[in-house]
């Protein structure tokens, strides 16, 4: 279970498919498939940045990492892994690495149930 | 046609973008400041989309060096970013940004009005 905190919101929705969605109206299946495929491909190298970032004492490299996986995610429906990502980054930005492991675990976590969901829209179970 | 240069160093920020405006405007793409403010010059684009937070040289220093330069200091230039924060846009205003764009985009309308504010066309 994740120690992380959870807001209401992502309590409620920890992904959104109404943001596949849009990403369909935007621009079809083949842009929905395109930006689910960019996503897998990047999402965990991302989350490795940021733990290497901290690992090695870069909370800067850390912040942008998680600043940049926090976007994608919000882009692409996993509201939870977003606000993992944008609680990581605001302690990160203040420079005090306490608690931070715990949330990089909590969305490493989080990560993995995220690729099932979007591998299932690729499959075309979603939206 | 109406060039605009997006500067935004994830991939799928830009595929996104050029999903949504490619078939408005001719779509020139950098993936980080310097490259930017070289082509920048080159690619004369009519508007800018510059993501805020990019490695190296941030969207701050580049819109910067873009407004310190005669060439390229009337450009308008739109925001984009994910730091949502209560005072941003008027920060964003402050620093010489013409506008300001959160992500995710949930509504591709407000992007385009932005846009065509900037150029004109609204």
């Amino acid at each position: 279970m994740s120690t992380a905190p959870r807001t209401a919101s992502t309590e409620l929705r920890p992904t959104d498919p109404d943001a596949l969605a849009r990403l369909k109206r935007f621009g079809g299946a083949k842009l929905l498939n395109e930006m689910v495929a960019l996503y897998l491909e990047s999402a965990p190298g991302r989350l490795a940045a940021a733990e290497a970032g901290l690992a090695s004492g870069d909370l800067m490299a850390t912040e942008n990492s998680l600043h940049s996986l926090k976007a994608s995610s919000a882009q692409l429906g996993a509201m939870h892994l977003a606000a993992l990502c944008e609680h990581g980054e605001t302690i990160a930005h203040a420079g005090t690495p306490t608690g931070i492991a715990a949330l990089l675990a909590a969305s490493r976590e989080e990560l993995g149930r995220v690729e099932q969901w979007l591998e299932g829209a690729r499959a075309g179970r979603l939206p | 046609m109406t060039t605009l240069a997006v500067v935004e160093d994830n991939a799928d920020n830009r595929l996104l973008l050029r999903a949504l405006l490619g078939e408005r405007y001719e779509i020139v793409e950098f993936d980080n400041g310097i490259d930017a403010l070289a082509g920048l010059r080159g690619s004369h684009p009519d508007l800018v989309l510059l993501d805020i937070s990019l490695p190296g040289m941030d969207g701050n220093e580049i819109l910067r060096r873009i407004r310190a330069d005669d060439a390229l200091s009337s450009l308008p230039v739109i925001a984009l970013t994910a730091h949502a924060m209560a005072g941003d846009r008027e920060r964003y205003l402050r620093a010489g940004f013409n506008d300001y764009i959160t992500k995710p985009i949930i509504d591709e309308a407000v992007l385009i009005e932005a846009i065509e504010r900037w150029l004109g066309g609204l």
